[in-house]
């Protein structure tokens, strides 16, 4: 069987882990030039070809229209939102690009999770160049506070790349899962994690249990756009100011000469974490040299606003898991950004505690995506992950409000059923409006989606339809209606309000190099084919428990026949006669898998009540 | 009437209750999924103890190599047990949720209006709130507007806690009557009060938050 690998998709830069069966520890697994970090920046040459990594890091200065870093910052947002980051980001954004936005690298366009995906399709080279075998299951990272846009356009570069998305696992959860290897804590954990362009705080509760150690998610706060970029993005502006003032010298942010000064200062940031002072020596296009002398209390004083806008998300986690500072056992730092002395002298005076970080900072958050990928893979385990929704779903009603349905912090998965009807006689459709953010009008939260439900004809208030909204283990919503006076499923074309629809997703695939080499309908019918193999194991699993037995001989029959009929289709190519045959085992097995699934909730329950006497 | 302008609502007759999940009608309800009765008071560790048992057995975790019918099982049952867990370790979510199935508080009939011997009070709360925000728009002197707001915020605090402490009593009055096995007469009564203390307390709650928004 084809490795499963866990995938941090880091703005800055992006990392592949594995779990070494020799040790059972999770290790990062290195590129071709000896390092495990792959700098997640992409650039197109002349031919068309992608260069990914360290290569593509230095075209950033050579052939900066033809290279995009932080991308990251970009997944699951429309234009509107990111004029801001523009002023400081040199993204090339096609003018004509509304909810999904479309960069130009040299003269083609792609779409963010298209320029993602080159990234994941890297770190998969890398695995399989370093196992010799092929890599197609991966467990993917996101910020804690990624939205449904982000977590989906995450899951479609993973798509896009050829890789099985098993699990998008928050970043802040990974890292604690790494640390609870390490470390074998319990207890409240609170989880710092400051990367390149997001930063999260998760505040989790581990618990050991007869069965195996649960991490649950108590709660998680944070903000997508806010990181190191940032604090580069201060160093930048300073250094320009002062350039202007002293050689009368004015460059645009985008050009190439900024370019140059952000790499250096990104160094000597990263020296004032180590020394009291650092010089820049800066040289400007007429020859002249530009000279600061940075003391760390000055760079301090800098990024000071930076560093307190990371608080009041700490402290609203600490209130929505009922929690003071003293309770919180451990804090663990995440994220190269909090490699600053300053973050880490902040953090240990709120928590009165020092903060874990013995794991590189940098690595933390793939090793957990590779435990995760182990359990998930394994699909039995002795550890669970509980991770929780980050924001509240909700749907505007009257005057633009918002009614929250699912609050933040929410286990998931989750759910809401809504009854709906109609307001006028003959009414045709309802329009649902579906939104995430705290906030109490519909204009200042995120739309999700906007739907219409389609009505029979009918009086007004007659209909009653039943939609159901529900969180998956992703973050991400699924929606489902029916109409409860006749037991319909509706179906709908629930269209994002942001991101790649899935038929431009098909598109993409088909058009993608992995597919030009390979023919697309014997590629569906490996596919297929993979797909029907786990069914049929799943199937004979289920066959065999008492349920099974006590099946009406009919019902039995059905089963068997589906399931031989699907082991006579898939000798075949045909994978649209497979995909139906695995369609009719789903339907004749339906109902004993609901048997076992009860049964293994009763003895649970059974199994407490015995404990209880 | 599609109203399907922009900014526009939606034409939309939405009925919120709290949490009602499928379940509730096809199988048993919140209280049955953990084995307990429908009772108000619920010991929290065993409740504990039950979701995470539960959650070993559903999550879909579990199921990643399971076939598409059992992970969507997975996937709605782990959801019924994370929202049912959600609502009863919530001791008011509880109570609204117990009213709701019992046919006692209907999804979207929550009365907002201020219960009368609060009347004055609520009345010069408002008008001291709309003081502040024009001394706040017209940059005049806070300070004693302020303390006045603080001292009508621990006013009303306090009486938070006078209905939390009357909602325990009512609670404690519904577990006897399930016990005692009484008759629907009584049961409804209890039930009664307990929804006028709800839509009290909900009140209450809203005062205090628009005030502390005022106050930040």
């Amino acid at each position: 069987m084809a490795r499963t690998v866990g995938i941090d998709l880091g703005t800055t830069n992006s990392l592949v882990g594995y779990i070494d069966p020799q040790t059972g520890a999770p290790k990062c697994i290195p590129g071709p030039n000896g390092s495990a970090l792959c700098p997640s920046v992409v650039s197109i040459d002349e031919d068309g070809g992608v260069i990914v990594g360290e290569p593509a890091r230095r075209r950033l200065l050579t052939q900066p229209e033809r290279t995009i870093y932080s991308v990251k910052r970009l997944m699951g947002r429309g234009v509107a939102d990111i004029q801001d980051e523009l002023k400081l980001f040199p993204f090339r954004i096609d003018p004509s690009s509304k909810n999904v936005i479309r960069v130009r690298l040299g003269d083609k366009f792609f779409t963010p999770p298209e320029i993602s995906a080159f990234i994941l399709r890297e770190l998969k080279n890398w695995a399989e160049a370093y196992f010799g075998e092929s890599v197609d299951r991966a467990v993917i990272t996101v910020p804690a506070y990624f939205n449904d846009a982000q977590r989906q356009a995450t899951k479609d570069a993973g798509k896009l790349a050829g890789l099985e998305v098993l699990r998008l696992v928050n970043e802040p959860t990974a890292a604690a899962l790494a640390y609870g290897l390490h470390e074998k804590q319990r207890g409240h954990v609170a989880v710092y994690d400051l990367g390149g362009g997001t930063f999260d705080i998760s505040v989790l509760k581990l618990i050991s249990t007869s069965e195996g150690d649960i991490y649950q998610v108590l709660s998680t706060n944070g903000d997508t756009h806010l990181g190191g970029d940032d604090i580069d993005n201060l160093l930048q502006a300073f250094v320009h100011d002062k350039v202007l003032q002293q050689h009368r010298v004015d460059f645009s942010p985008h050009s190439e000469l900024a370019q140059e000064l952000r790499k250096e200062l990104i160094a000597l940031k990263h020296q004032l974490s180590e020394k009291e002072s650092a010089t820049l020596r800066f040289r400007l296009p007429s020859g002249a040299v530009f000279v600061h002398e940075f003391k760390r209390a000055n760079f301090e004083g800098l990024i000071r606003p930076i560093v307190d806008r990371t608080m009041g998300p700490v402290r609203q986690a600490l209130v929505d898991a009922k929690l003071k500072p003293s309770e919180v056992e451990e804090v663990v730092l995440v994220g190269g950004a909090t490699r600053t002395p300053l973050i880490r002298r902040t953090v240990q005076e709120y928590f009165d505690r020092k903060p874990h970080t013995e794991l590189n900072p940098d690595e933390v958050v793939a090793l957990g995506a590779a435990v995760q990928a182990n359990i998930l893979d394994r699909g039995v385990s002795n550890m669970l992950l509980l991770d929780v929704t980050p924001l509240s779903l909700g749907i505007e009603t009257y005057g633009g409000a918002v009614a929250k349905v699912i609050p933040r912090n929410s286990t998931i998965p989750a759910s809401a059923q809504e009854m709906y009807t109609t307001g006028v006689d003959n009414q045709t459709g309802i329009d649902i409006h579906v939104l995430q953010g705290e906030r109490e009008l519909a204009k200042d939260c995120r739309s999700l989606a906007r739907f219409t439900l389609k009505v029979p004809p009918a009086p007004a208030g007659l209909p009653r339809i039943e939609v159901k909204f529900l969180i998956d283990a992703n973050g991400i919503l699924q929606v489902g209606a029916k109409d409860t006076r006749t037991g319909e499923q509706r179906t709908m074309e629930v269209q994002p309000s942001y991101g790649i629809s899935d038929s431009e997703i098909e598109r993409m695939l088909e058009e993608s190099i992995e597919y030009a080499e390979q023919d697309f309908a014997e590629r569906q019918a490996i596919e297929a084919r993979t797909e029907a193999e786990t069914i049929l194991a799943a199937t004979q699993k289920a066959l065999v428990t008492e349920q099974a037995a006590s099946l009406p001989r009919a019902e039995r029959e059905s089963i068997d026949a589906a399931v031989a009929a699907l082991k006579e289709s898939i000798s075949g190519s045909d994978y649209k006669l497979i995909r139906k045959r695995i369609d009719d085992v789903n339907q004749a097995t339906m109902h004993l898998a609901e048997l076992v699934m009860n049964s293994a909730v009763s003895t649970a329950l059974q199994g407490r009540k015995l404990a209880e006497v | 009437m599609q109203n399907r302008g922009e900014g526009g609502a939606p034409p939309i007759t939405p009925k919120f209750s709290m949490s009602a999940p499928s379940i509730v009608r096809e199988k048993g309800d919140h209280f049955s999924l953990f084995g307990l009765p429908r009772k108000l008071w619920i010991e929290m560790s065993s409740l504990e103890q039950k979701f995470l048992e539960l959650s070993w057995k559903l999550h879909p975790d579990k199921f990643v190599n399971a076939s598409p019918t059992e992970q969507e099982l997975s996937l709605k049952s782990s959801s019924e047990l994370n929202d049912a867990y959600r609502v009863l370790r919530d001791p008011v979510a509880r109570v609204e949720y117990l009213l709701e199935l019992e046919g006692m508080r209907k999804e979207g009939e929550h009365k907002q209006q201020a219960p009368s011997e609060l009347l004055e009070e609520v009345f010069e709360l408002n008008e001291s709130l709309d003081e502040l925000r024009e001394a706040k728009a017209s940059g005049g002197d806070l300070g004693s507007l302020k303390s006045r707001l603080e001292s009508a915020e621990k006013n009303f605090q306090e009486k938070l806690g006078e209905v939390d402490a009357q909602l325990q009593l009512a609670a404690k009055q519904w577990d006897a009557a399930i016990d005692a096995d009484a008759g629907d007469a009584n049961r409804k009564a209890i039930m009664v009060r307990l929804n006028e203390l709800l839509n009290r307390r909900s009140y209450i709650r809203n005062l205090v938050t628009n005030v502390q928004k005022e106050l930040l």
